[in-house]
């Protein structure tokens, strides 16, 4: 796609070598759209929307004005610096933007680009509203910078950020983002670091825009606060929602169509304005991935398989995994409440290394509340929970899932739009390469190569767990929390999970396995621990457990 | 000194007015309306018309661009954001309102009749045009009977909306719709209608704002951007969650403006208001009024 976009690039730079108008309305996409790229990245892999686009375009514009005006630098420093400013800037945008859930955050960044525009009229080494002007033309070499030469400049800028930013999203970030963006949760569990990853998506955004913004002051010579206004803000936007936010190639399409627009439509106004408002509510209604986006989601519309799962095959023996320590996760009086309820009461154990160990109990008797707190969701309200010997208490889950540690949710939460591969290869915690290459021997190891392909969200139940379980160990966790895994599935699928959770086990991972099927809990665990209202009633080999009489009495309900 | 605190008061009430608009919009809808501060300035426009073209009196104008930013209300919940929403997401529905900021704001300029100019709005009317407030020998202040009637029109305002949401059986439907509307569904109340209900009511809120100011600030122009963020920055300031802290809200925001202003030039005054909203985000995102938990997941 983008090789279509670098002819036509070519085409028309030459067609328009000797014509100015149609040379200028040229290089004007070329500098809008590192600022739509940014906020393509920012909208559909991130799922944040930002109105402060031109805020980051004037702080890069104003940086080569201040610069090379009052300062005397040359472009090449004055860019950079401005670039710089901007991605730092858009760090502190980004952890605004994690103290909220939902929209909100746009608002925050329509105020950081009134607030920008306010800094640029204000400031006096500025200019006020008249700016700065008499900006000089960059010089490489022998080559200035102007004119003509400045459109097959600015394309340049934007090729090679837009390959940049591809190579950036088909690597492990665009993965990672992807996750984020399907359950943000689980994407935690797995290691990935949303919030780092949400912050450098807003620095990146913001060091693109100041990019184009750095080129725009050097080739008009000036810049002025109207032209970084909120109105180009919503250009950037409306770039991006027309030609398909997520996609390289659809921000570039969006530029060049704005552009085109603008030129035609110029002596037009306040029509051409309340068009571009209508467009982007039509868009959102009718293509909501823009133009390339709803063109590909035809081109490559694929019918949705469940195949029925053939007999898997036979197990492999789990690469050795060791635990740092002795003691690969130790409980210590932990207590939980959520207002009045206590949820967990002073629970303490600990598990020894290579071991299975069951977790059982009522329903309501906490222990998915346990796993929650052991994988770092949610602080418990007292007590300490050490993993490999390490006090990870209120730490992020990203940062628990790093030192070894995989997990399975109860209700099994895949990133439905990603492949099963891609669901594996995400967690593997590796450069692309390496992922990749893990992703495939786990999915051959659990007997899913034959689902690698199918959307997480398009496969049968026991399939479903069965993948979350394979995404579990792709890090090739020490420690291995499964909740529920056989809950759904069929005899042979459950024989299936028998066989490798015991060869996770003799591989050296220690396992805690939620499990309320009691033929599964006696058959493969050495050591049961029995939760009730929050409380340890139990804590003992398998068939000790199965005598106790209060352990009767809290499945059975005691006979009065 | 009290000079300044009753004009900010005056379109401090104004921000309230949004600001409780966008509080129930986002109830109804988990999404924050851009429009919001567009939706008041065609108000505005909208009780202009009524009274130079229909020669209504300025209680007519008022009820007039009410019901009518009502039926808007209704029209952009069923025409906008319900098909947004089920295509894009609240992503989509945030854009969409972005969208309709445009329509609404370059739209108004081609109306003939109300352009891209201010223009005054009739007054309520009133005994004297001022009066004179003093509370000690040395102080003093110069009020307009219209700031008056702001305040009453704004307390007149919110008593309804308490009453409605409070005392009656739809008030409390449309409560329950956006609480929960999978509960509310199987119970029986009409979730669809009751969001194009909170919506349009939001929206009737904002024209009703913008016209209760009309005769003090004027109508129309381009700053209805402006009026959404500063309507936002007093619901982050109150509250996004309560109600009374939109209203609160609005009143801090409101004298925070005139009193820079009055020291300093528009162009660095609002930024400065608009800074208040990030400080805010980052230092006490809950509001002065507003509970923690409900800030985050």
């Amino acid at each position: 796609m983008l090789a279509v976009f670098a002819a036509i690039v070519i085409l028309f730079g030459v067609l328009a070598q000797h014509d100015a108008g149609l040379s200028q309305a040229g290089t004007y996409v070329a500098i809008f759209a590192p600022a739509a790229i940014g906020l393509s990245i920012l909208l559909g892999n991130v799922n944040q929307i930002s109105v402060g686009q031109a805020g980051f375009f004037g702080i890069g514009a104003y940086s080569v004005g201040y610069l090379t005006v009052e300062r005397g630098w040359p472009f090449w420093t004055a860019a950079p610096l401005g670039i710089a400013l901007a991605a730092a800037i858009g760090v502190g945008l980004g952890f605004i933007a994690l103290r909220f859930r939902g929209h909100y955050l746009a608002m925050a960044t329509l105020a950081f680009g009134l607030i920008a525009a306010g800094v640029f009229h204000a400031a006096p080494f500025l200019g006020h509203a008249s700016g700065i002007t008499g900006i000089p033309y960059p010089q490489a070499g022998p080559l200035t910078i102007s004119g003509h030469v400045a459109y097959w400049f600015a394309w340049i800028v934007a090729f090679v950020i837009a390959l940049l930013s591809l190579s950036l999203l088909r690597g492990r970030a665009g993965r990672a983002f992807e996750a984020i963006r399907n359950d943000e949760l689980a994407a935690e569990t797995i290691g990935i670091p949303t919030r780092r990853y949400k912050i450098v998506a807003f620095a990146y955004a913001g060091a693109l825009a100041a990019a184009g913004g750095a080129t725009f002051a050097a080739y008009l010579g000036l810049v002025n606060p109207d032209a970084v206004g909120i109105a180009l803000s919503v250009d950037v936007l409306l770039m991006v929602v027309l030609g398909g936010s997520g996609l390289i190639s659809g921000a570039l399409f969006g530029a060049a169509l704005i552009g085109y627009l603008n030129v035609v439509g110029h002596q037009w106004d306040n029509w051409r304005e309340v068009g571009y408002g209508a467009l982007v509510v039509l868009c959102v209604i009718f293509a909501p991935g823009g133009v390339l986006g709803t063109l590909r989601r035809l081109a490559f519309a694929r019918a949705p398989s469940t195949r029925a799962a053939p007999p898997p095959p036979a197990v492999i023996a789990a690469p050795p995994v060791r635990a740092p320590s002795a003691e690969p996760l130790a409980v210590r009086g932990v207590t939980k409440r959520f207002g009045g309820l206590v949820a967990l009461d002073d629970v303490s154990f600990s598990l020894q290394p290579g071991t299975l160990t069951a977790l059982i109990g009522p329903n309501g008797a906490g222990k998915t509340t346990l796993f929650n707190a052991i994988c770092g969701i949610g602080r418990p309200t007292a007590g300490r929970i050490a993993i490999g010997g390490a006090d990870v208490t209120g730490r992020q889950p990203h940062r628990i899932a790093a030192l070894g540690v995989g997990r399975t949710f109860q209700n099994a939460r895949l990133f439905g739009a990603m492949t099963v591969f891609e669901n594996v290869a995400a967690a593997a915690a590796a450069n692309r390469r390496v992922a990749d290459r893990r992703a495939r021997a786990v999915l051959a190891r659990l007997g899913l190569d034959h689902l690698a392909g199918v959307l997480a969200k398009d496969l049968a139940f026991g399939d479903r767990r069965r993948a979350e379980l394979a995404r579990a160990v792709a890090a090739e966790p020490w420690l291995l929390l499964v909740d529920e895994p056989a809950a759904g599935l069929n005899g042979p699928e459950r024989e299936r999970l028998n066989a490798d959770l015991l060869a996770l086990r003799d591989a050296g991972t220690t396992l805690l396995l939620i499990e309320h099927d009691m033929k599964l809990v006696m058959a493969i665990s050495q050591r049961v621990i029995v939760l009730e209202f929050g409380r340890v009633i139990a804590d003992a080999a398998p068939a000790e457990v199965q005598r106790d009489p209060r352990v009767i009495a809290a499945y059975l309900g005691t006979a009065t | 000194m009290l000079q300044l605190l009753i004009a900010g008061l005056t379109v401090g009430s104004e921000f309230a007015l949004i600001a409780l608009g966008i509080h129930i919009i986002l109830r109804a809808t988990r999404v924050v309306n851009f429009a919001q501060g567009e939706f008041s300035i065609v108000g505005g426009l909208i009780a202009l018309t009524c009274a130079e073209v229909l020669h209504a009196n300025a209680w007519f104008a008022l009820a007039g661009a009410t019901l009518a930013g009502f039926v808007l209300g209704l029209v952009f919940e069923i025409v906008v954001l319900r098909p947004a929403g089920r295509t894009g997401g609240e992503a989509g529905v945030t854009i969409a309102t972005i969208g309709a900021v445009f329509v609404l704001l370059y739209g108004h300029a081609l109306v003939p009749g109300w352009g891209s100019d201010s223009h005054p709005l009739p007054g309520f009317g009133g005994p004297a045009n001022i009066v004179i407030l003093s509370l000690s020998k040395d102080g003093g202040a110069v009020v307009q009977v219209q700031s008056l009637w702001v305040f009453a029109l704004l307390i007149a305002a919110l008593a309804a909306l308490y009453v409605f949401f409070e005392r009656t059986y739809y008030g409390k439907a449309i409560r329950a719709a956006a609480e929960n509307p999978l509960g509310a569904r199987l119970v029986g109340i009409d979730v669809n209608s009751a969001r194009a209900i909170s919506v349009a009511l939001g929206i009737a809120l904002a024209a009703y704002g913008g016209t209760i100011i009309g005769p003090i600030t004027l109508v129309g122009g381009a700053a209805g951007f402006a009026l959404t963020i500063k309507g936002f920055v007093a619901a982050i300031v109150g509250g996004l969650e309560s109600p009374v802290g939109c209203v609160a809200g609005g009143f801090v925001v409101g004298v925070l403006q005139v009193f820079l202003q009055s020291r300093m030039s528009y162009d660095v005054a609002d930024p400065l208001v608009y800074s208040v909203l990030l400080l805010m985000l980052l230092v006490r995102p809950q509001g002065l009024f507003g509970r923690r938990d409900v800030v985050r997941d």
